[in-house]
């Protein structure tokens, strides 16, 4: 009995300092309202959130327009009177229309388009400046029917070496530190969906895609998948977990020392099946590495029937 | 073409090209294999409405285990789902909204829209006693049947139908995912379908080339053949980019071929050629599947405004342009596959472009009603309200052809809200327009006005509620084609939503027996039509009876003016009417045929 308790005390204890430095999931906040987009946690998303709120501006003027037009021409332009006649093909009628589909264009789809420029070459797709920040983190992602693996490329700082620490359906990031995603899948196409950040991005088998993120407040978010994967494709859920700097670098040395233990045991030593990593592919290297979630073992010849098959496309 | 001169050859010639067939008398070149277009317009109509219930019912099982996940469906769960004691099973699921989807797209709308319509009014609509290739058009129907056949038999095989998405990406619809001959067949029925489309299409792009009659220039034909004219020809380049894609999959499920497979099961395939090749169809498609509805919309707007059709020449240029715009724009529904940015970019720039032609043809039926003498018919009634969804489903796509929005939207409700209002909503309701509008000429009878009223409020509160609360899911992040959606933390507020948003579906379709007593009622005891009962001058009013006759025309009508002279003033007072019919003389009018020039 007593042995027990000291047992719970133990745990309990280590669970107590887990769940500060990060090692336990919270459940992530609930919305509480339908009538707006999700907390909003990366550094980045009110680009997005701004351009959907103004473009609902646009849209909901626009509609009220056309409903009040519908209403009154229903309600006054009635068989009470006779209609005029009139092809709307005069040079003035033409100008009108003309002029009003340019201003909407100009002012809704111009707005759309400027800013979505922006947006996509300054942040979103521009994973080279996010790549070359000092403070990046950088993961990859093997989705897989139906899970998530990340890897982390360990203290050597080399992905597809012995010391990657990999999980499961548990990404965990620092805040304020560019992640940068490479993301591959093992079977069918998945995508990976932060919706508290806005973005996601396809994981498709023989092709590395990549993404990137900033968070701007600690806290569990969810990881959806958005392409329809199979039957448990509802069920492809992962874990976000931001950070505190510290904390997430505790936990990194604390899955590096748990991960060597682990390799110890001869019957993980060669586990090919956790191998599935792939040199982390710079920014500039455009070729299209098919295969590329290969096993560490086989990586020299896939490489090759890579190389052969990006020259094919 | 304006300054076209017809002479007596002209006609002449009009009558050679289109001899009168003599009606036949057997039972099965009658009633099966009949060459009449208006009979297999009406044979496209039934088989589309059979299967507009099937895509409906599985529609009311999604929305079902959206409100209320994995419990047992009401009445016939049990029949349905033995093993799980009716409640739907995960895989179930995706047979059920894939099967939605594709029957709902290929085996309901077409057949209905550009099938019942575009040959029941090609013909009619130009002058011309039948298509151009009349036994073409009795082939068409049938491959269309074998299709219908195939789906059916999907359902029959070992692990059931088709599971794959309507969009069938592989690997997943390749063995990798989803094993079993239902996909293949489903797959066979898609390419089956392609080719009766082909036929079609390649009928009603010759016939209204070579068989309008004497005087029906390409401007005085009413735009609902030129909304068919157009969805033809996108029928033609693009369906066949589908077959392809579809051929290769077949090959990769069934003959080891590994064109779209790599991965872990091997193979050095591109799955996102795949992509390409769909989109590169899917796209002119979701433009297939609107262009006949712009059309009607033109034509009824006129009609029931007792108005010209506003800047007609405007609105035909624009769907024009949209069917330009609709071949390089595809590329937007990748944005997140994996796309170049700049690629990206170039699509989503070519697909905002799309926007101008479509306010040119918003802002032309919003003037043609402005002003005008408006009848709320039925048909004006379903007009307005495929203009109301279809704003609402327009206006929600710009969110979706931009890509940092689409980065968050992609892929969620917001996507399922918004194309079910534009090429389901929009094309299902303009489609009912339609047909309360050719009913009296179909079948020779006037349909229910109270009945028709009901099931215009019914299906247009309806649809607007659904395909809204779906567009709120999305903006909420809920992702489609969840079995579950609620195992996710973030959205779990949104069961009162898919709750409510399911029980409108059911109120939906409850609503439309409304319509399934209608047209029965009205076939065998509807009120007899008169040959005009609208008071329009299109051609198959004017010239023919209600039902027309086997040949349409006793003689190859010869056409003076455009299709949407309402209110001349010149009418007016020479013959009391607001209206004149296309190929009507006005009294002091009468001048020799050779001397009837064009306007």
């Amino acid at each position: 009995m007593k042995s027990l308790q000291r047992v719970l005390t133990v745990v309990g204890a280590a669970s107590a300092v887990l769940a500060t430095t990060g090692f336990a999931f919270a459940d992530p906040i609930p919305e509480t309202t339908i009538w707006g987009l999700p907390r909003d946690a990366s550094v980045e998303g009110h680009r997005v959130d701004w351009l959907i709120k103004t473009t609902n501006g646009f849209v909901i003027l626009l509609f009220v327009v056309m409903c009040v037009w519908m209403g009154i021409a229903v309600l006054k332009h009635n068989k009470d009177h006779k209609a005029e006649y009139d092809h709307g093909d005069s040079k003035h009628h033409i100008a009108v229309a003309m002029g009003i589909s340019a201003l909407i264009f100009f002012v809704v789809d111009g707005n759309l388009w400027f800013n979505s420029t922006i947006d996509v070459n300054s942040t979103f797709w521009n994973h080279e400046a996010a790549d070359k920040d000092p403070n990046a983190v950088r993961i990859e992602i093997n989705a897989h029917q139906w899970a998530w693996d990340a890897r982390y490329a360990g203290a050597d700082g080399k992905f597809n070496t012995k010391d990657d620490i990999v999980t499961t359906n548990d990404v965990r990031v620092p805040v304020g530190a560019p992640v940068v995603l490479q993301l591959a899948s093992t079977d069918v196409i998945h995508s990976f969906y932060l919706p508290n950040f806005r973005i996601k991005q396809d994981a498709a088998p023989g092709m590395i895609n990549r993404m990137w993120f900033k968070a701007k407040e600690t806290g569990d978010f969810d990881i959806g998948c958005t392409q329809h994967c199979g039957i448990h494709h509802y069920k492809m859920k992962a874990r976000l977990t931001v950070l505190e700097p510290a904390a997430y670098k505790n936990w990194l040395a604390e899955m590096g020392t748990q991960l060597s233990l682990a390799r110890s045991e001869a019957a993980n030593a060669n586990d090919k099946g956790a191998n599935w990593g792939w040199e982390w592919k710079r920014h500039d290297d455009n070729s299209d590495a098919r295969n590329g979630a290969v096993s560490e073992a086989e990586h020299d010849h896939d490489h090759k029937v890579a190389a052969q098959a990006g020259g094919d496309r | 073409m304006s300054d076209h001169v017809m002479t007596k050859a002209d006609i002449e010639a009009a009558e050679h090209l289109q001899h009168a067939h003599v009606e036949p008398k057997d039972f099965l070149s009658r009633y099966v294999f009949s060459i009449d277009h208006k009979y297999i317009g009406k044979q496209f109509l039934w088989a589309g409405l059979l299967f507009l219930l099937f895509g409906g019912l599985l529609a009311m099982l999604i929305r079902w285990q959206w409100a209320f996940p994995a419990q047992p469906v009401p009445v016939v769960g049990k029949a349905l789902f033995p093993n799980s004691g009716g409640a739907i099973t995960p895989p179930a699921y995706n047979t059920i909204f894939t099967m939605h989807g594709l029957i709902m797209v290929f085996f309901a709308i077409t057949p209905l829209m550009i099938g019942a319509f575009g040959n029941y009014c090609i013909p009619l609509l130009i002058g011309a006693r039948d298509m151009a290739f009349p036994r073409l058009n009795m082939y068409s129907f049938w491959t269309f049947v074998i299709s219908q056949a195939l789906v059916i038999a999907s359902f029959f095989v070992e692990l059931g139908s088709a599971a794959a998405g309507w969009t069938t990406y592989p690997p997943l619809s390749t063995n990798v995912g989803t094993p079993g001959h239902g996909q293949s067949l489903v797959v066979l029925a898609l390419f089956v379908t392609g080719i009766a489309s082909i036929m079609g299409a390649v009928n009603y792009i010759t016939t209204v080339i070579r068989f309008r009659a004497p005087g029906m220039t390409w401007f005085r034909m009413p735009a609902t053949v030129w909304g068919l004219w157009l969805t033809s020809i996108l029928n033609l380049l693009f369906v066949p980019v589908l077959g392809s894609a579809g051929i290769l999959l077949l090959f990769d499920r069934n003959f080891g071929t590994q064109f779209f497979v790599t991965g872990a099961a091997g193979g050095i395939g591109d799955p996102i050629l795949f992509q390409h090749l769909f989109w590169i169809f899917g796209h002119p498609e979701v433009y297939i599947l609107i262009l006949p509805v712009w059309g009607f919309l033109i034509d009824f707007m006129s009609f029931f405004s007792r108005k010209p059709a506003y800047w007609f020449k405007g609105s035909v240029y624009a769907m024009i342009s949209v069917s330009v715009l609709s071949a390089v724009v595809y590329g937007h529904h990748m944005f997140v596959s994996g796309m170049s940015p700049l690629l990206g970019q170039a699509f989503m720039l070519l697909t905002l472009v799309i926007s101008v032609p479509a306010e040119i043809l918003f802002l032309n039926w919003l003037h043609t009603m402005w002003k005008g003498s408006i009848r709320l018919t039925v048909p004006m009634l379903f007009a307005l309200g495929t203009v109301f969804v279809f704003g609402l489903g327009g206006l929600t796509g710009i969110y979706l052809g931009t890509i940092s929005t689409d980065l968050y939207l992609h892929d969620t409700m917001w996507v399922v809200g918004h194309f079910h209002l534009t090429m389901a909503s929009a094309a299902f309701i303009g489609s009912f327009g339609a047909l309360y509008f050719w009913f009296p000429k179909m079948y020779g009878r006037m349909t229910n006005e109270t009945l028709g009223k009901v099931h215009f409020w019914f299906s247009v509160i309806g649809v607007t509620a659904v395909f809204c609360g779906q567009l709120l899911a999305g903006y909420n992040g809920q992702q489609r084609r969840l079995y579950d959606p609620f195992q996710y933390t973030y959205i779990q507020h949104l069961r009162d939503l898919n709750k409510f948003t399911s029980y409108f579906a059911f109120a939906m379709a409850i609503g439309q027996l409304s319509f399934v007593v209608n047209f029965f009622h009205s076939i065998f005891a509807g009120k007899k039509a008169p040959k005009n009962p609208w008071d329009v001058g299109t051609l198959e009013w004017t010239e023919c009876d209600s039902p027309p006759v086997y040949h349409n025309f006793d003689k190859v009508p010869i056409v003076l003016r455009g299709p949407h002279e309402y209110n001349n003033p010149d009418v007016l007072a020479k013959t009391g009417r607001d209206w004149i019919g296309q190929t009507e003389q006005l009294p002091g009018d009468e001048v020799g045929l050779d001397a009837v020039a064009a306007e």
